[in-house]
């Protein structure tokens, strides 16, 4: 999974530039005229990503579930309902609000063909989060991180190297305490991030967080679930317009 | 490709406008993100140094919590509840829907009455579905031995001896 990252042709380097998704695309595909993606762009929901979801499907989901009160990052406080007998309690309509934006902007970045890179920490999630990048040809990494990976890429792969366009979160700290390297390499590389941040977390780095439980399973099979499903629509209307 | 790895400065996107009006990234060479961001910005700007929000974290308390209270006071060993089954109302939840229809029919009654009468109510409850158990089980019981002799009869009735058929 690790080396996936990097995904360029070794005799066509030359034309391969880093973070240049966009002509490098133009050049692949002839028939993908830039206007069509203006229109799409211009649309407040070109892919109908509102109705992958509804907020009675987050509440099944458990995704309104926070930490307990003790562990709240004041920086999540817009983004909560309240406190419930010491459990914090996710405001499930601005949950939803931020969700598909979330959604939005991956099905766009895969529209455009951009390389989408997920991660999570954690033994107990992260096959089902490998097994979603698979099943949408994307990518995850879900294992320790090391540094340098984004920010030292060519010394560390020996090569000039694409970074993923978006990097979405499922979880965005590596244990209770410290939040995940590659937010801030990203942040760094000037990566567009997507991160589910829980009552414990710091959403200020991620470029569009969404609040919400970032620990059972059930909850992460449901972003699983959209995200791919987002993807793959973004995906389809590329093939369509090609 | 020139950047700024600075990311406690401004946002991605501030940084890379510089960058593209300081004319150090060509407007080509921009990231894929970039016309995207500019269409949906997000709602809050992802700044490092965005301040920590003037809020407090309100409690959430509804009307019935009282009841609730009340109820888990005096019964200490209510049992366990199975959280993923959304079929079921939970006892807590039976005993406060009692208690407020009782309420709802007489205003009058002080708290501890209401109480006792909706702890009645279940009591009842509880014995009419045990009844109704039992005499399920009871005609479970008179069938099968109704089917038992029924068999038996009709046994009687055909009479095959083992010792004539290997004659």
């Amino acid at each position: 999974m690790l080396k996936n990252i990097i995904r360029y042709p070794f005799n066509n380097l030359n034309s391969v530039r880093k973070l240049s998704a966009l002509s490098q695309s133009q050049a692949d595909h002839k028939g993908f005229v830039e206007i069509t993606r203006d229109e799409a762009l211009q649309h407040p929901d070109y892919f109908s990503v509102h109705n992958l979801f509804t907020v009675k499907d987050l509440f099944d989901a458990r995704v309104h579930y926070g930490h307990k009160e003790g562990s709240l990052d004041e920086r999540m406080l817009p983004y909560i309902y309240g406190s419930r007998l010491g459990h914090v309690v996710f405001d499930l309509d601005k949950t939803a609000e931020h969700l598909r934006q979330a959604l939005n902007i991956a099905a766009h970045i895969a529209y455009r063909g951009g390389i989408i890179l997920f991660f999570l920490r954690g033994s107990q999630n992260s096959h089902i989060v490998e097994c979603t990048a698979k099943e949408c040809n994307e990518y995850a990494h879900t294992r320790f991180w090391r540094g340098g990976i984004f920010t030292n890429s060519e010394k560390q792969f020996g090569a000039v190297t694409r970074l993923p366009d978006l990097c979405i979160f499922l979880n965005t700290l590596n244990n209770v305490l410290t939040q995940h390297t590659a937010i801030r390499d990203a942040a760094k590389m000037a990566i567009a991030t997507i991160g589910i941040v829980d009552s414990n977390c710091n959403p200020n780095l991620i470029t569009y967080p969404v609040p919400g439980n970032d620990d059972s399973p059930i909850a992460i099979e449901f972003y699983c679930k959209l995200f791919k499903n987002a993807i793959m629509r973004g995906k389809q209307k590329r093939l369509e317009h090609q | 490709m020139a950047g700024s790895r600075l990311e406690k400065i401004g946002t991605i996107y501030t940084r890379t406008t510089g960058l593209l009006r300081s004319g150090a990234l060509n407007w080509q060479d921009r990231p894929l993100w970039y016309d995207i961001y500019e269409a949906f910005p997000p709602k809050e700007e992802p700044r490092f140094d965005r301040p920590i929000p003037n809020m407090k974290l309100k409690t959430i308390f509804y009307k019935e919590d009282k009841i609730r209270a009340m109820f888990h006071r005096n019964n200490k060993h209510i049992g366990t509840t199975n959280m993923s089954n959304n079929k079921y109302t939970s006892l807590t939840q039976r005993f406060i829907e009692t208690y407020q229809k009782l309420e709802s029919e007489n205003r009058d009654l002080p708290e501890e009455e209401l109480y006792k009468q909706a702890i009645d109510v279940l009591k009842w409850d509880r014995e009419v579905r045990a009844q109704a158990e039992n005499e399920e089980a009871i005609s479970l019981s008179t069938a099968f031995k109704e089917a038992k002799s029924k068999q038996d009869s009709d046994q009687d009735k055909i009479k095959i001896d083992v010792k004539d058929i290997f004659k």
